[in-house]
């Protein structure tokens, strides 16, 4: 299509026009206390253990462990512009800057541990460098993968457990990807579900075996039901705030969202977390009560597909909302983390545990996502899908050019895509964002004035990647 | 002396698999033929169903339409796969299957999926080698491939057409990986692209076919012997072949390829499937999967006491390598994580190395030369004075 003159509506506006949510604040200190007290978990008398890949976390918490994620550190580092160290770490080692940039991080991080650890009996990175937050993470003493969805992610522990010079014992769950072979496939059902969701389940049982070995304890199952139920609890929760956000306009945004992702990805499962959950509903709930909306002037509606840019995050929800563009949903938040808590049997939770497990947004075949994503443009009204195409991110990437292709055959929807990545700010092209997102707002407009809703994305060459 | 008809015809096969498999056709009316993603597809159960199977390769034309449909930061040889379904250049094969689980070879299947209308079937052998129930699954999945094949050929597969198509694949590698222990012992009678040409003709080719020919092709040439070029190692290049330009220019700058690690040479070639004529041939068929990465560790693989890093070291010991080429595809991130175990083993070792990053439209090749010249150089001053 050409694209017009940039029309009064899509021009940016300099006033703020974003609403966060107040409740995330409160989020921000139990992750940061949360991190506080890894750090110092050594010193407690506790083991602690890296893990990538689904919330393996209510398993640790069970058996009194102090647990690292390994993204989410990596994806902290970045968020609070502190990666450089841990890359340049990765850098001198042999990574590749092409490397997915969670595993450069973490990987820098797992190097600098290693020199940290020069300096006698402190396991803490880099003592000499207390100001860096990378230089803040204790050494393992277990490792746990449990990625689905992405070969990278296996690998990338793998390739851990060596720079520890093969001293830290490893557990690896394996996932099949849900790729669809069978006619009866489909999101939550069929032959290729159940089976996977059986063997995953059974390979929790055998993680169960590994950590009783480790600690030295017998697995508290009691334990892991409880904090199973509280967040199965949170889960449910989030899930009736995010439908709460279908409202127009909406309450609040994919940006409120993401910033309740570590709660729900790795906070202890307690009575805290629930809280959290509820008052975020809560929060929501009152806006709607009071008429107010997360971005201020709502005028399109956004779908955001892509792992987090965790260096632009506040950025980016500005630049969205300076267009009056509320970003409302994506792959990244109505299909992951604990976004099933039905599925879970608080009373035996390992089947609903490994079912979330493999339902990681990278773990689907292109039909399973075409179905999930054409799902959600439609309950949230979605005008417009802009693809984080994340440069070291191949998994969330793949499919990317067939979904944009299906919103656009199936909904009329158009897409623009803009180059970022997780954790390396390098390969964020804002004035490419910019420019597109402007021609997708115009091209959104000209459809409407043509009384064509939503029909915007039907000859959109402005849309596609080039 | 003009090399042989064989040769040219192995050749032929290797570079233009689309013309063999039509000529297969031609000659096996009805018969099915499948393409099979890199690099741990059992083609022993595909062709005990009648069916051929043709490891697909990157052919090398520049990616156009595949564009639109895969990012630039995915490797050459996935976004090659990708034009290749866009354009039709896949429709030669009834279906399509694989067994690896490389997220980006994933992406590539899945779009040929998606603008094709042939099945696409993924049969994810566990990647996750040091588990007590790999072996377990192995079985599983194998046994899910036999059923695969016996919908797509519409009969049962015998366990004696199991026995036959291993024994076929079996006898071709076999000589084939004679043909690299040779070279690593000394001999120099192949260049490094006509070595290519085998393999990748053997990944193509029916096997007892691609085996009378090689058989021919050794017959008809004079045995070579190593001097004293300085002898190379190259490692990686996983899933497809490099560009054949690339490994003249290794030679031109006075060294020797030796010995390889590489998809399209001894990765291929190295393991066999371990079967005795009385026991189960899908058994062996798993083990054979279990015991590749043993015999030659791939960084797509996770198995904890199996060490890429040292079973190069000692492949250049067994070579008499004095330097190791690695040939990293741009944005293969299973060889990007593991290539800084390798490059502080061999600087452990003491061995000079090189880090070549390939790219499927090509890379400079002057600028190439002068780094590899660099390499010799520093190979030759490594050398003890008498030598
Ligand atoms: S490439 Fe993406 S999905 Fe894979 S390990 Fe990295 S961040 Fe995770
Ligand atoms: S293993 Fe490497 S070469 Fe093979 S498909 Fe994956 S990224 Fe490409």
């Amino acid at each position: 299509m050409t694209t017009t003159a940039p029309t009064a509506l899509s021009a940016p506006s300099t006033e703020p026009r974003t609403e966060r949510l107040a409740i995330t604040r409160e989020g921000g200190r139990m992750i940061a206390d949360y991190w506080e007290d890894l750090f110092v978990a050594r010193e407690s008398g506790r083991k602690i253990i890296w893990y990538n890949g689904g919330a393996l976390n209510p398993m640790f918490q069970a058996a009194g462990l102090a647990w690292c994620h390994g993204e989410a550190f990596a994806a902290r580092l970045a968020a609070q512009r502190l990666e450089g160290p841990a890359q340049l770490a990765g850098a001198e080692y042999g990574y590749n800057a092409e490397l997915c940039s969670y595993s450069r991080t973490h990987l820098g991080c797992a190097v600098l541990t290693l020199k940290g650890s020069e300096e006698p009996d402190s396991g803490v990175v880099g003592l000499h460098d207390r100001a860096d937050l990378a230089s803040k993470l204790p050494a393992p003493d277990l490792f746990v993968n449990n990625y689905a969805g992405c070969s990278t992610g296996q690998q990338w522990d793998e390739v851990s457990y060596r720079v520890f010079g093969k001293n830290v014992p490893i557990f690896n769950v394996s996932h099949p990807f849900l790729w669809g072979n069978r006619p009866d496939a489909g999101y939550l059902v069929g032959s290729e579900w159940d089976e996977a969701s059986r063997y995953v389940r059974d390979q929790l049982v055998e993680l169960i075996d590994f950590l009783e070995v480790q600690t030295g304890r017998p697995f508290d199952y009691d334990a892991l039901s409880e904090s199973m139920t509280y967040i199965k609890r949170a889960g449910e929760l989030r899930r009736e705030g995010l439908d709460l956000c279908k409202a127009t306009p909406a309450p609040a945004t994919f940006w409120d969202w993401i910033s309740c992702i570590a709660p729900i990805n790795f906070l202890p499962g307690n009575q805290a977390l629930v809280d959290y959950f509820q008052n975020v509903k809560d929060e929501i709930q009152q806006r709607i009560d009071a008429g107010v909306s997360g971005v201020r002037g709502e005028k399109y509606r956004l779908y955001f597909d892509g792992i987090m840019n965790w260096n632009k995050l506040g950025f980016l929800s500005r630049k969205f909302a300076e267009h009056g563009a509320a970003v409302l949903a994506g792959r990244y938040i109505q299909n992951a983390f604990w976004q099933e808590p039905h599925l879970i049997d608080t009373s035996d939770p390992l089947l609903g545990m490994a079912q979330h497990y493999l339902l990681c947004p990278t773990n689907h075949g292109s039909k399973t996502l075409e179905h999930l994503t054409l799902r959600d443009c439609e309950s949230y009204g979605i005008d417009g899908i802009v693809f984080h195409s994340t440069r070291t991110c191949r998994a969330f990437t793949g499919p990317q050019r067939l979904l944009a292709k299906s919103a656009r055959d199936n909904l009329g929807i158009p897409s623009i895509f803009f180059e970022g990545d997780v954790a390396d700010a390098s390969f964020y092209k804002e004035e490419i964002l910019d420019s597109r997102l402007v021609a997708m707002l115009e091209a959104i407009d000209v459809a409407r004035e043509r009384g064509d809703h939503r029909r915007a994305g039907h000859g959109a060459e402005v849309a596609w990647p080039t | 002396m003009p090399e042989s008809v064989a040769l040219q015809r192995l050749r032929e096969a290797a570079r233009d698999p689309r013309a063999y498999v039509a000529g297969w056709r031609a000659h096996h009316p009805g018969r099915r033929v499948v393409g099979v993603m890199p690099m741990n597809f059992p083609r022993e159960i595909a062709l005990a169903a009648g069916v051929l199977p043709v490891y697909i390769q990157d052919d090398q034309r520049p990616v156009a339409e595949g564009r639109a449909y895969l990012p630039e930061f995915y490797c050459g040889y996935t976004r090659n796969l990708a034009d290749q379904a866009a354009t039709g250049r896949l429709d030669h094969f009834d279906a399509l299957l694989l067994a690896d689980h490389c997220i980006q070879l994933l992406g590539a299947s899945d779009v040929a999926r998606a603008v094709g209308d042939r099945s696409v079937f993924f049969g994810m052998l566990i990647s996750s080698l040091s588990d007590s129930w790999a072996e377990k699954k192995i079985a599983e999945m194998m046994g899910q491939f036999r059923g695969e094949f016996e919908k797509l050929s519409g009969a049962p597969i015998g366990d004696e057409a199991l026995t036959r198509a291993i024994e076929a694949y079996n006898a071709d590698r076999e000589l084939l990986r004679r043909v690299f222990d040779e070279r690593a012992a000394g001999d120099t009678t192949w260049s490094p692209v006509e070595l290519q040409d085998m393999v990748v003709s053997a990944q193509v080719m029916d096997p007892i076919e691609h085996r009378d020919l090689l058989v021919e092709a050794l017959a008809a040439a004079p045995r070579g012997e190593r001097d004293d070029r300085v002898r190379v190692h190259l490692s990686g290049h996983l899933c497809h072949a490099p560009r054949r330009e690339l490994l003249e220019v290794i030679e031109e700058t006075g060294a020797v390829v030796v010995d390889d690690d590489l998809w399209s040479g001894r990765r291929y070639v190295q393991s066999l499937v371990p079967f005795t004529p009385g026991e189960d041939p899908m058994s062996a068929i798993g083990r054979w999967y279990a015991e590749r990465n043993v015999d030659l560790p791939c960084p797509t693989r996770v198995q904890h006491d199996v060490d890429w890093d040292a079973w190069l070291i000692d492949a250049t010991r067994r070579s008499g390598a004095e330097v190791v080429v690695h040939l990293m595809p741009k944005f293969c991130e299973p060889h990007m994580l593991f290539y800084p175990e390798l490059r502080k083993a061999l600087d452990a070792a003491g061995i000079p190395q090189l880090l070549v990053e390939t790219e499927h439209e090509g890379i400079p090749l002057e600028a190439l030369r002068t780094r590899l010249e660099a390499l010799v150089e520093r190979a030759l001053r490594h050398r003890p004075a008498y030598a």
